[in-house]
């Protein structure tokens, strides 16, 4: 009897260690230095000449934290609303230009003066993503959800009041609490921008021909292009790629995320909310900064020739001339994955159908005026910048351009392996709930997910040992 | 030598069957009701999860009684498509988890997605996916199920190999169009099985690693009920199922044409099946997708239109046919441009 015992027990432990050695680890991500946050090859080596004093200007002032007004080094027009006061404080994992930091900034800008008369949001947490929100309906008179106006603007988190360098102006945090409680609440996380300068330079017709090549696939992918309401053609940047260039991503984030108005919006964003009361902004919430508008502008007088450019334009080449993220070693574990395995991993991505969205190489640049590093460049963004239909699970009912509540563009994949929160708002840090989150009733990526579901724990893990490597 | 098998089996298969949350308030100028600002003390519209409330370009229809091709459902284990005139029984312990994505503007369907359920005992798991292509849309060079399998085959990506080129067979007494390839890298097959339904190349792929439960499965196939109505072209052109035409709407057809005028610039393609009765008029509409702004507008103008009636051996029947409104979308290639069309 107790022979049997002890070989059930036996029996039972060889069965746990079993099922441990076959449960697949997200290996997490991955702390090694890959040179990420770097200008291209053709840039370092200025050429042509000049060119690497505009991607150093854009990096520096990427940095800049801002200030309402009297700022010593000129950096003001931050609010009356913004989400942040500097483009690196979003965009800094694992280099400036990158997305939101394990320690979110956000969480300390009612106590360090950045926002000393606001609440800190519920969903801001210290340790959890750097967020933007959006109600995607307006509230109506009476407090209650109006499912009949969609709304979906961006609700700013943090405003200037209390500010020293804000004069009397005062403001109210939209009701976030509500919006809440009533469900009517939606997040976005900070997009990376490394590489982006390749995709930007895409010509429309190599996504088409791309698009194309992949509508022939057995696993149920349709797929869209957004496009611009004006010219009509592809638009690429942002979560539902509604941004056509990096200029307008850049200015937009200025105006929406700093408040700070520019040269390609103007003026300074009330809420959608404020709209909708027919107050608009207060008057001593206008001009804070003293200079009139736009409050970023061109600098005719500067010197040298970089300093000329408006701070929009020296984002939008400081992103434009960072070259994509290195791919680099795993370890899973402690222990250092092996190459083989990562090429493994590789091929199955590929073969269970990963990559009819998340297309390694959606096509090779055009010709660029701007530096050869650009030119006839492979774009191994591991996305073919169309947007999906991702389904009830991940759909946020927001509609930019021609996307709809449930449609994204396929997120590049590129620089993956050193991100921390996953997926449009950072509902998590583990790539295999990233992966299990691809379906539900309405998405495109249902019999992907199922054809993973189809493989060997060891080939699941070889696809997640892979995507780190990216 | 598994190729020889396959066809084998595929021959087999014909012959037996024929928040709450916690914030801290601190003294602010008071919030207001509205807009972004609600002081709502009394939830009570909380809104419905698992829906997309805001939608883009999607499918809808000039009525609820005709059927459509995205209409099918799962119930009782049986999944049941009119429009398709398709019926076919799940096997034991499989269920469909997950509803598919609306129709893509370029004419892609996901009809069901069927899979392993928790009670599912096998020792591997597979996938059964059924899609249809409308044929009047598909940006592909293919004008029938044959020619898209062959498409397929020509065109497979270096990671598959093929274990079976189309070859024709018959699954629940109806032609059919097998197709099979692999990965080697991920040890997964799939079995592609292509016909042709009121001018859509309908495939049923199945996807596992293991090739006994796919052979199981396309036996399996042959309980499927597929109506005589649904024809490759359609029905006769009763009052159930029209026949169908591609092109059919064009100038020596119509009598009238009243073309649509989008007051706002979306750039991308309203693709529409119409079903034209016996006097020639439009009495059914399918936005395959379309904003609803375009949908009216398309819709005002195709109740103008008039067409000759279709005739059948003297008989006047109804006929269904495709038309493309918007611009845009995706890239149609010019081997498809220039293919047969009736």
């Amino acid at each position: 009897m107790k022979t049997a015992k002890r070989a059930l027990g036996f029996t039972l432990a060889m069965l746990f260690l079993a099922g441990m050695a076959l449960a697949q680890t997200d290996p997490g991500v991955q702390s090694g230095n890959r040179g990420t946050g770097a200008a291209f090859s053709s840039i370092l080596s200025n050429s042509p000449s000049g060119i690497l004093s505009f991607f150093t200007d854009g990096q520096k002032r990427f940095q800049d934290v801002e200030s309402v007004s009297n700022s010593p080094s000129g950096n003001n027009g931050l609010g009356p609303r913004f989400n942040s006061n500097s483009c690196s404080s979003c965009h800094a994992q694992p280099a400036v230009g990158g997305t939101g930091a394990a320690m979110n900034p956000q969480f300390s800008f009612t106590s360090n003066g950045t926002a000393p008369k606001d609440t800190t949001p519920y969903f801001i947490t210290a340790t959890g993503p750097t967020l933007e929100a959006r109600f995607p309906f307006f509230f109506n008179s009476n407090g209650t959800v109006n499912y009949n106006a969609p709304n979906g603007g961006v609700e700013n988190l943090f405003t200037v009041s209390g500010r020293s360098d804000a004069g009397t102006c005062s403001l109210p945090q939209p009701s976030f609490n509500t919006a809440g409680n009533e469900g009517n609440i939606i997040f976005r996380i900070p997009t990376p921008v490394f590489g982006a300068g390749l995709i930007e330079n895409l010509d429309d017709s190599t996504l088409l021909n791309n698009q194309l090549n992949n509508f022939n696939n057995n696993v149920g992918v349709g797929g869209a292009f957004n496009r611009n309401g004006n010219d009509g053609t592809i638009t690429r940047f942002g979560w539902k790629a509604q941004n056509k260039s990096l200029h307008i991503f850049a200015g937009e984030a200025y105006n929406v995320e700093m408040g700070i108005s520019n040269e390609l919006f103007p003026q300074d964003r009330p809420l959608p909310g404020e709209d909708e009361l027919q107050t608009g902004l207060p008057s001593n919430c206008l001009n804070l900064s003293g200079t009139g508008y736009p409050e970023d502008t061109s600098n005719p007088a500067s010197t040298p020739n970089s300093a000329v450019l408006d701070d929009v334009s020296a984002f939008a080449n400081f992103m434009r001339f960072l070259a994509p993220p290195p791919t680099g070693g795993v370890v899973l574990n402690g222990q250092q994955v092996s190459s083989s395995t990562i090429s493994a991993g590789s091929s199955l991505f590929s073969s269970i159908g990963c990559s009819v969205c998340h297309n390694p190489t959606p096509g090779t640049t055009q010709v660029s005026n701007f530096t050869s590093s650009l030119s006839k460049a492979p774009v191994n963004a591991f996305s073919d910048i169309e947007v999906h239909h991702m389904g009830t699970g991940l759909a946020d009912n927001v509609s930019q351009g021609n996307a709809g509540g449930d449609q994204f563009r396929t997120a590049p994949l590129w620089g993956l392996g050193q991100r921390i929160f996953l997926l449009h708002d950072g509902r998590t840090t583990n790539l295999i709930t990233a992966i299990d989150d691809h379906e539900g009733n309405g998405s495109e990526a249902n019999t992907v997910e199922s054809n993973f579901d189809n493989l060997t724990p060891t080939q699941q893990q070889e696809i997640l040992d892979f995507l780190r490597s990216l | 030598m598994h190729s020889r098998w396959l066809y084998c089996s595929l021959a087999l298969v014909w012959w037996v069957v024929s928040p709450a949350h916690g914030q801290n308030v601190k003294a602010q100028t008071p919030s207001r009701n509205g807009g972004d600002f609600s002081d709502n003390v009394q939830p009570g519209n909380k809104g419905p999860t698992g829906v997309i409330l805001v939608k883009g370009a999607w499918a809808s229809a000039s009525d609820s009684v005709t059927p459509l091709p995205e209409g099918g459902n799962v119930t009782n284990s049986v999944f049941t498509n009119q429009y398709f005139g398709m019926s076919y029984t799940l096997p034991a312990n499989w269920a469909e988890k997950y509803k598919g994505p609306p129709p893509s503007d370029s004419g892609r369907y996901v009809l069901t997605q069927i899979t392993p359920a928790a009670t599912f005992k096998g020792p591997a798991r597979g996938t059964i996916l059924i899609t249809a292509q409308d044929l009047f849309f598909t940006p592909l060079p293919a004008s029938n199920a044959v020619e898209l399998a062959s498409y397929s085959k020509d065109h497979l990506q270096a990671d598959y190999k093929v274990e079976m080129a189309p070859t024709p067979t018959k699954i629940a007494d109806r032609s059919f169009t097998f197709f099979a390839y692999w990965s080697p890298a991920a040890q997964l097959h799939w079995y592609v099985l292509a016909t042709d339904i009121r001018c859509h190349a309908v495939e049923i792929v199945l996807t596992s690693r293991d090739t006994k439960l796919l052979e199981s499965l396309t036996l399996d196939l042959n309980k499927m009920k597929l109506s005589a109505e649904a024809s490759p072209t359609g029905g006769t052109g009763g009052d159930g199922v029209p026949v169908c035409i591609k092109n059919y709407a064009r100038d020596e057809n119509l009598l009238t044409r009243v073309d649509p005028i989008f007051t706002e610039h979306r750039f991308n393609p309203v693709p529409v099946r119409i079903i034209i009765d016996t006097e020639g008029k439009i009495k059914h509409i399918h936005f395959l997708s379309a904003f609803p702004d375009q949908e009216k507008i398309v819709t005002d103008a195709l109740k103008q239109w008039r067409f000759k009636p279709y005739r059948q051996g003297g008989q006047a029947v109804e006929v269904e046919t495709g038309l493309r409104f918007g611009s845009g979308g995706y890239r149609m290639p010019l081997a498809a441009a220039t293919a047969p069309t009736d």
